[in-house]
């Protein structure tokens, strides 16, 4: 589903974010990009949602070339991937419905099926009492979960975490591990970037290692109900 | 565009409007203040044209008749200057009125006329001249064809005025292009740059819209039409100011007299203007919003480059 072919980046002047990455991640995946802060993480990941384009090498998602897009190709490329992030990207004078309700309405979804399709995800994540909130009345758990929502609306093949627990504790980033888990059983594919060492090795069955912009480490273990086994 | 997002770029409009009314106020504040400068060069510039009127309006050419002409050779004469391409109305002033006319002029002091004969002034042709042959050349040149024609004594005109209206009609023209084009520029900075303070605080909703795959086209649509709301708005608040101005002023401006008589009541902006000013406000809210959003999506790219 996902191909690197010696994909490097360089930020002006001179820095090397990704040096010579190649790697594949199959549909149903579910992997942690590990590593430390400036390892390069994010980076990865904005090629992959074509926030960035590489300075070298090519990207394939699905057998399409997503190296160079333009404007209209990277938005059609978008609606196809649910993208959450650590500070959530939620729109404060929304209400937790109209938020998640948006994703779908840009892609031409009429005001009734978005806030339907929008009712229905936040119910999955667990939040069907809230949706008439807005997000500074949400808790940081609830608000990544609507974030978590918009990002599922569209029924994505393929969805991107940046950092998504590092703003909550440990029990509500357990709940949105399992949020993701729910959705790999669905059959989505999901790429999370983290740093974080106890979430990659409770929840991580594939961890691509990065360290300075290059690719160290591929590590696949069993499943961890199947390690508890 | 199909309807579904049509009706999501309205609804957005709307929301934003209400939700942002401040943000949206001051840019339609701004707008209005840029514009109500503009608008008053406008003003300024009608009624000096109308001045300028009102001056050429007064300049006349006189034609001195010689004595002893029959009626049906002065009427000829008439008929003949009123039919030159220059001439917008010829007044035959005849002996009598020349009399009864300098007797008015004179006031309570015309006994000072007891005992001269009535022949002693010249009867006249009082000549009107079209606008645009008041230039000072154009009247010479009109000036010494009436002095060959056989009836006419001799011709008298204001050559100083003239000139003096020749310059003031070149100022004003010159005036309205440079100062109305740093006018707008000015005012199209001004705008420019409020609009952009507006949309850098919204840039979470532009960053969001992009992050959900919104096209360009979608993101941009509510900017622009909000933007031409606030044009359309600061144009019509700018309007309501100068015809605010106006009204005190219309009362004061006859009064000082003298050389701004012949302005009579201050004029306001005709319907072209009042139209140009809406369109000036519609058009710099929509390429404001426009030019700034562009703008403001390319530097949101780069900046947000981070490993």
């Amino acid at each position: 589903m996902i191909q690197f072919f010696h994909v490097s980046k360089t930020y002006p002047p001179n820095h090397r974010a990704l040096s010579d990455i190649t790697l594949e991640i199959a549909t149903g995946e579910f992997v942690f990009i590990g590593g430390p802060s400036g390892a390069g993480k994010s980076t990865l990941l904005k090629l992959l949602f074509r926030d960035e384009e590489p300075s070298e090498g090519q990207i394939l998602l699905d057998g399409k070339n997503i190296t160079r897009l333009k404007s209209r190709g990277v938005a059609q490329l978008r609606r196809k991937l649910g993208l959450v992030f650590q500070e959530f990207k939620l729109l404060r004078n929304l209400t937790a419905l109209e938020n998640v309700a948006l994703a779908a309405e840009v892609v031409g979804l009429s005001k009734r099926e978005s806030r339907t399709r929008a009712y229905q995800v936040l119910r999955d994540v667990g939040l069907k009492e809230r949706y008439d909130a807005k997000p500074l009345a949400l808790s940081a758990g609830e608000q990544q979960r609507v974030a978590i929502a918009r990002a599922l609306i569209n029924d994505p093949l393929l969805i991107l975490a940046d950092e998504p627990t590092g703003n909550l504790d440990a029990e509500v980033a357990d709940g949105i591990m399992r949020l993701f888990i729910k959705m790999r059983d669905r059959g989505a594919t999901i790429v999370v970037a983290s740093h974080d060492l106890n979430m990659i090795n409770r929840y991580g069955t594939r961890v691509l290692s990065l360290q300075r912009g290059a690719l160290v480490d591929d590590l696949t273990r069993l499943p961890p109900e199947e390690q508890r086994a | 565009m199909n309807l579904s997002l049509i009706g999501f770029v309205m609804r957005r409009v709307r929301s934003n409007l209400r939700q942002l009314l401040w943000t949206h106020a001051l840019t339609a504040g701004t707008t209005a203040m840029t514009l109500f400068v503009f608008g008053g060069f406008m003003l300024l510039e009608t009624n000096l044209q109308h001045l300028l009127k009102g001056w050429g309006d007064q300049i006349q050419i006189t034609a001195y008749l010689n004595n002893g002409l029959a009626p049906d050779e002065v009427q000829t004469l008439v008929k003949n200057v009123a039919a030159m391409a220059e001439v917008e109305r010829v007044r035959h002033v005849s002996q009598e009125q020349a009399w009864r006319d300098f007797q008015a002029a004179l006031g309570t002091q015309s006994g000072l006329l007891e005992g001269l004969p009535r022949e002693v002034l010249p009867a006249s042709l009082e000549i009107s001249l079209k606008p645009a042959y008041r230039d000072g050349p154009l009247v010479e040149n009109l000036a010494q064809r009436l002095k060959k024609t056989p009836q006419v004594a001799s011709v008298e005109f204001p050559q100083e005025w003239v000139e003096r209206l020749g310059l003031a009609v070149l100022a004003v023209e010159w005036i309205q292009w440079i100062f109305g084009g740093v006018l707008f520029l000015a005012t199209f900075f001004i705008v420019g740059s409020t609009v952009k303070l507006a949309i850098l605080a919204r840039k979470d909703e532009v960053e969001i819209m992009q992050l959900v795959g919104a096209s360009e086209d979608l993101i941009q649509a509510p900017f622009v039409i909000e933007g031409m709301i606030q044009g359309l708005t600061g144009g019509a608040l700018s309007l309501a100011g100068l015809w605010g101005a106006y009204l005190l002023l219309r009362g004061e401006v006859p009064a000082l007299g003298g050389f701004l008589a012949p302005l009579g009541e201050l004029q306001f902006l005709d319907l072209n203007s009042i139209a140009l000013l809406l369109v000036i406000g519609w058009f710099l809210g929509a390429v404001g919003s426009l030019i700034s959003l562009r703008r403001f999506i390319r530097t949101w790219k780069a900046s947000s480059a981070q490993s």
